[in-house]
């Protein structure tokens, strides 16, 4: 008889298992009160307050920071792809918040993208997340609008915000911007042959023509990587269409105004084209443009002897080039320029965008739309920031010269295959690998623009 | 007295089996049965879940009504203007390569698996021959993609990296792009599939062929057999059970194939399997539905492989 208790007591366990599968519902509310109590203890915790006096004594052009209410000991969970030293650099930009207040971060940096959509979806999003575009257009029904947390849109450079803002609520702050439309070149490299970076397109183009006739491959071109594979040429394009069409056609692609399959799309590719299949103009021609990683391609413009003698790529790449030859000095052995004859820049943001409303939650949105955020954020050096705050705070000569061109654009238009949701991106990738595969162009637009067409007709 | 140890409810009665069974069903209902049937659910609705798939219609657009993503899974690859251009389309799309894959990876496998069982069997080293060709299986397929995109690598400068490559360059010939050039990189993919897998088939193809009898076989070469006519006439019947299983079992790996296929294309180039698109309309597209449709036409390609897999081990069983 004893036995069968046993039984009986195997079956108590089975259910205590079964029990603990809904344990996260009964857990929350436990999970909860620990951060209620420092909440409570907080006005009592005089010592943790002092740094908020202190603060603006220490750091007088830093400026009062609005605690919007914030307790210390208030915690605010983040999530971002950022880690190492993109990471300290965040914490540095933050570290003058978390002393005015007494706000506890709770960063968690990941690369996967998975992590933030499950959370979402299981309805535990992280406070606050920094992520891309993609995301706000995603979540806009769970975002909390930018204005009500604090953030003002006239602290931000003109059009910077734009593609943040949907059916009228602004729900994210460009924080981390890149601009992407330059060109990277070795000034040893362009002396020694007596070249000079053109200023309009044509000079480029003739610029082309004379490095060719020289002997030299103009372009390093390479656009492999992994799943993504393309994505360094549809900025290439991008380019092309700001220097041919301008801004407005850009947009009116990203709004579905005008078809993806558009003669002027298709001029871009053509351009485009006959430079990245062609071994004259391109490294390894077509297939080496295929089958060239995006990083060793920057590479080969900056090896000896170089393989190319320019590469397109965005702000990043001056990183690229200095992790693989530290020696290398900026302006000196490695240098950009704006692609010439474009109207308006293309560029991209990593946006924030916020899931509580909670104080704290809106004393870092406050604090990063604030002048002084900005200032400090273009002092960290992480990046380009369109908060105006951030002008005249560089101090990283590659960011001064980006920021000159980024502050002075006539019109800024985000990532095409970025803005269009429902896998436009990916179409989009696809029709310039297949084009430069030999494919068919006229095809190859004509599927981009069904995708097109289908993501923008609302 | 031992049989009196076992307490009764063990030993009989209508709830006893289903005692047995209850951690396997608890742990399948909840990693298996219930993500299956939020799957079908979800590939009846829009990218987000939020909705019906029916929802996703437009005017002036073919529409399948709530079949709406299948109707994407199925055709949105294919070009039906004319006969023509739909082979060529089909054969391109995740669909057509996935039965390359199946057709060509599948009796790759098997039949160099077999041909290293029966010749391992006949030489002094056999262990460290069968060991070598299972080494392959012990390396992940991330891991096997990377090495072979090493393999593969085409360089742009003098000095080609790439094994293959730098052979054909010291030979005097023109470096190949491998994993870019159609159709050549599908096959390429194969190539790496068969290695991985093909030490899998040999070590349950050599099991079977060592458990063939040696008095039949002796008896056959007495009575004047050819070598060729043993293997075909006497081996292959009494191995041929262990052999569907195989293929049955690798079919099943192939259909499932996705690893490989991201980590060296990315499902570029016309490279596209249907495990991988799932992964890409989901992950990179964000079309759940879309994705979750993919998945379950996957499922359902599968099953009857899964059936005949099945049936076969029951009929085993019932032979003992």
């Amino acid at each position: 008889m004893s036995k069968l208790s046993k039984i009986l007591g195997l079956l108590v366990l089975v259910t205590l298992v079964l029990a603990a599968c809904a344990a996260p519902e009964t857990q929350a509310p436990a999970t909860e009160a620990p951060t209620e109590a420092p909440m409570t203890e907080a006005p009592t915790a005089a010592p943790t307050e002092a740094p908020a006096t202190q603060a603006p004594t220490e750091a007088p052009v830093a400026g009062e920071i609005d605690c919007k209410g914030a307790q210390s000991g208030d915690t605010v969970s983040l999530l971002y792809q950022w880690a190492g030293e993109e990471e300290a650099r965040l914490t540095e930009i933050l570290q003058p918040l978390v002393d005015a207040c007494g706000i506890v971060l709770e960063p968690e940096s990941t690369r996967d993208q998975g992590l933030l959509d499950t959370r979402v979806q299981a309805g535990t999003p992280p406070d606050v997340a920094f992520w891309n575009i993609t995301q706000i257009t995603q979540y806009q029904d769970q975002l909390i609008a930018m204005d009500t947390l604090g953030a003002s849109q006239d602290s931000y450079i003109p059009g910077a915000i734009d593609s943040g803002v949907m059916d009228g609520k602004w729900l994210g702050l460009p924080v981390k911007s890149d601009i992407k439309t330059i060109i990277w070149y070795s000034p040893v490299n362009f002396e020694a042959f007596g070249y000079t970076p053109p200023t309009t397109w044509e000079e480029l183009d003739a610029l082309v023509e004379q490095m060719v006739a020289d002997g030299n491959v103009p372009w390093s071109m390479g656009l492999e990587s992994g799943d993504a594979t393309g994505w360094t040429g549809s900025d290439f394009i991008q380019d092309i269409l700001l220097v041919q069409q301008g801004p407005d056609y850009v947009m009116g692609l990203i709004d579905g105004s005008i078809a993806y399959s558009d003669a002027g799309v298709k001029q871009a590719y053509e351009t485009y084209g006959k430079w990245a299949m062609d071994e004259k103009y391109a490294v390894g021609g077509a297939q080496g443009t295929l089958s060239t990683g995006f990083n060793p391609a920057i590479l080969k413009v900056f090896s000896d002897p170089p393989e190319a003698m320019m590469v397109k790529q965005s702000g990043f790449a001056g990183g690229t080039v200095t992790a693989e030859y530290p020696d290398l000095q900026y302006g000196t052995d490695y240098d950009f320029f704006v692609v010439p004859g474009a109207k308006g820049l293309q560029g991209g943001s990593d946006w924030m965008m916020a899931f509580s409303d909670k104080p704290a939650v809106q004393a870092l949105v406050t604090y990063l739309a604030s002048e002084q955020g900005g200032a400090n954020w273009a002092a960290a050096g992480f990046g380009l920031s369109p908060n105006k705050g951030a002008a005249g705070n560089f101090t990283d000569e590659a960011l001064v010269k980006q920021a000159e061109a980024f502050y002075a654009t006539e019109g800024f238009t985000p990532d095409i295959g970025d803005s269009i949701p429902g896998g436009f991106g990916s179409a989009e990738w696809k029709a310039i690998v297949d084009y430069l595969n030999g494919g068919d162009l006229d095809a190859a637009l004509a599927e981009a623009a069904a995708v097109q067409a289908e993501a923008t007709t609302k | 007295m031992a049989t009196q140890d076992i307490p009764r409810i063990m030993k009989h009665g209508r709830v006893t089996p289903w005692l047995y069974l209850l951690p396997a069903l608890v742990v399948m209902s909840l990693f298996i049965v219930y993500p299956m049937i939020n799957t079908i659910a979800l590939s009846f609705s829009n990218s987000d879940g939020t909705a019906s798939a029916s929802t996703l219609c437009r005017e002036g657009r073919a529409c399948w009504g709530i079949f709406e993503n299948y109707r994407y899974a199925l055709t949105a690859e294919l070009n039906f203007s004319s006969v023509g251009a739909f082979w060529s389309s089909f054969w391109s799309s995740s669909y057509g390569n996935t039965l390359k894959w199946i057709i060509f990876m599948v009796s790759g496998t098997v039949s160099i698996g077999l041909l290293f069982a029966v010749l391992a069997d006949r030489v002094k080293y056999e262990a460290l021959a069968k060991a070598i060709l299972f080494m392959p299986m012990a390396i992940s397929f991330v891991g096997a993609g990377v090495i072979w995109k090493f393999m593969y690598d085409y360089g742009t400068q003098q000095v080609q990296i790439g094994l293959l490559n730098a052979i054909i360059t010291a030979l005097g010939g023109d470096p190949v792009s491998w994993l870019s050039t159609v159709p050549l990189n599908t096959f390429m993919l194969i190539i790496v599939g068969i290695w991985i897998w093909t030490g899998f088939c040999m070590t349950v193809l050599s099991a079977a062929y060592k458990s063939v009898p040696d008095e039949i076989l002796e008896a056959a070469r007495v009575d004047g057999a050819s070598e060729w006519t043993v293997f075909w006439r006497i081996i292959m019947p009494i191995i041929l059970p262990t052999v569907t299983v195989v293929v049955t079992t690798m079919v099943i790996n192939v259909l499932k194939l996705f690893d490989l296929v991201y980590v060296m294309t990315g499902g570029n180039f016309k490279t596209d399997v249907i495990a991988n698109r799932m992964y890409t309309e989901i992950n990179t597209n964000y079309n759940v539905g879309r994705g979750t449709a993919v998945a379950v036409i996957l499922v359902l390609a599968i099953i009857p492989f899964v059936y005949f897999n099945i049936r076969r081990f029951l009929a085993q069983e019932s032979m003992r």
